[in-house]
């Protein structure tokens, strides 16, 4: 047994370099209760537990990132990572930075060209709850609630006017 | 009942440009409502709303009187496979509970599915490598719709869609190919790496996943960002335009340097169709597949491409069952299989 060159008492565990002013290395053996006295840590120890921080902190960063929620349909970005489809469309504005890495990846590209929609349009849409509305009249009529078929004739009146 | 009288989709004809080689094109579009969540994050109602908005759409822009539009019931077993097999709609959109919609033109080259994995998921299909018909078709139907339907757009991401793999054009291009030959010369290797060099997907015959039963293999775009559809359309085609031409030289090939081995592959192959008693559908399809390349080749003259691609589809098990008018066990299926391929293939 080698003993503590800092107590002479405890059995030395550690060998540790010191430099001194003149910039020379000596290297000592200590005991562990001296070692964690005076705070020499094992460097391979030390690269574990900054690694371990990192990741640590790699997580809490990515675990930011997917508690973002659509303000649109409330998916989570963590949702979208493990099932592979956005909530609805609006996702691609609530995740813009997100995804652009991701559709980069994908693609090769990030700016669509080609057909484009001119947007704005919802006839079928309309149409079919004028329709709905004409049929819901004629049902009140028939059942000779004229309270209700006088609600729906205005809704219709509306509707029409769109 | 003989296959000539069974009704099959226009694209099954054979009449296409490079039909040899080429079985079929097809164009896909992926589209989305932009005011409902998609399909598989909306709810019951929201799904019954997309179906009978867009069944309103398609009446308005005149496509339902040349075509019929399937719902729930429609689309349950066996509807729902005999669709798959015929290449209509996708395995998921069979198996998805939610409520959908189906439109099928009557030539079956149309069909929109409603709440698949985007709202709406529409293809044409034609015969032969055509994709001017193809993309033609699809973008008139598209150009309708809008006109009906507000789509989900973005001007930097173009047409979103429920999976970031299918953004911007929201287009899927593809040919079907029969490649015998250079499967036989071992070049098969070569060519698809080729395509796939080049970013575009090789698949069997029914898509993600599926072998490449019968040496039939697809190719079709993977990117659908950052390029136009015309120039993914070019891409695909120049490359459909490579491999035709290789297939054809390996056929040349063949027919020099291998004529005996070939005629026997392909004679034996009809002489099972002509022959066999119990028939599973896979054995079938790979037996046609020889049969295919013989008529290709001119080695089989008295039966015609259209004979051989209608078979194709018409001896999956689903279509068979349809075709019959019964419903019958997988034993009693081969030997009705075998009797109905014999039949069809009897010496004329």
């Amino acid at each position: 047994m080698k003993a503590c060159d800092l107590c002479g008492k405890g059995e030395a565990t550690m060998r540790v370099s010191q430099l001194d002013k003149n910039g020379a290395v000596t290297e000592i053996s200590v005991c562990a209760e001296c070692a964690r006295e005076r705070g020499f840590t094992e460097v391979e120890k030390l690269k574990a537990s900054v690694a371990e921080i990192i990741a640590e902190l790699k997580t809490r960063i990515a675990e930011g990132d997917a508690k973002k929620v659509c303000h649109s349909c409330g998916l989570s970005y963590a949702e979208f990572k493990r099932q592979g489809r956005l909530g609805c469309a609006e996702c691609y504005s609530s995740f813009h930075d997100e995804l652009l890495p991701l559709i980069r990846r994908i693609h090769d590209a990030v700016q669509h060209v080609g057909r484009t929609a001119s947007g704005g349009r919802k006839h079928a849409q309309m149409k079919m709850n004028v329709q709905k509305l004409r049929e819901a009249l004629s049902g009140a009529i028939q059942a000779e609630d004229y309270e209700k078929a006088a609600a729906l004739r205005d809704q219709l009146r509306r509707s029409e006017e769109e | 009942m003989n296959s000539s009288d069974a009704v099959v989709g226009r694209w099954l004809a054979a009449t296409g440009p490079e039909a040899d080689v080429v079985l079929s094109t097809r164009v896909r579009l992926a589209r989305n409502l932009a005011d409902v969540p998609f399909t598989h994050r909306a709810g019951p109602d929201e799904h019954a709303r997309t179906v009978e908005v867009v069944r309103w759409a398609l009446a308005d822009t005149g496509y339902m009187t040349s075509g019929r539009f399937l719902d729930n019931d429609q689309l349950a077993e066996p509807a729902g496979q005999y669709l798959t097999e015929r290449h209509l709609v996708s395995p998921d959109f069979v198996a998805s509970k939610a409520k959908r919609g189906l439109f099928v033109s009557n030539d079956e080259t149309i069909s929109l599915m409603v709440n698949e994995e985007d709202h709406l998921r529409f293809q044409v299909l034609t015969s032969g490598l055509d994709f001017p018909e193809a993309f033609t078709a699809a973008a008139e139907l598209d150009e309708k719709l809008e006109g009906q339907l507000q789509y989900a757009f973005s001007p930097e991401f173009g047409f979103l869609t429920a999976c970031p793999t299918n953004l911007g054009t929201g287009m899927r291009a593809s040919v079907l190919v029969h490649l015998p030959a250079l499967v036989i010369t071992r070049e098969i290797e070569k060519v698809l790496r080729g395509a796939l060099h080049i970013g575009l997907a090789v698949r069997g015959l029914y898509g993600e996943g599926s072998e490449t039963k019968g040496n039939f293999f697809q190719i079709s775009n993977q990117k659908t960002v950052g390029q136009t559809e015309w120039e993914i359309i070019e891409t695909i085609a120049d490359i459909s335009r490579q491999v035709i031409s290789y297939e054809r030289k390996a056929r040349e090939y063949l027919m020099k340097k291998l004529r005996v081995e070939v005629e026997d592959k392909v004679f034996r192959s009809l002489g099972l169709l002509r022959g066999a008693r119990v028939l599973s559908s896979d054995e079938a399809i790979n037996l046609l597949a020889g049969l295919r390349l013989g008529v290709t080749l001119g080695i089989v003259n008295e039966i015609s491409l259209e004979q051989v691609t209608r078979l194709l589809i018409l001896v999956r098990p689903a279509n068979l069952q349809v075709l019959l008018g019964e419903n019958l066990a997988a034993v009693e299926r081969d030997e009705r299989r075998a009797t109905f391929v014999r039949e069809t293939l009897v010496h004329q």
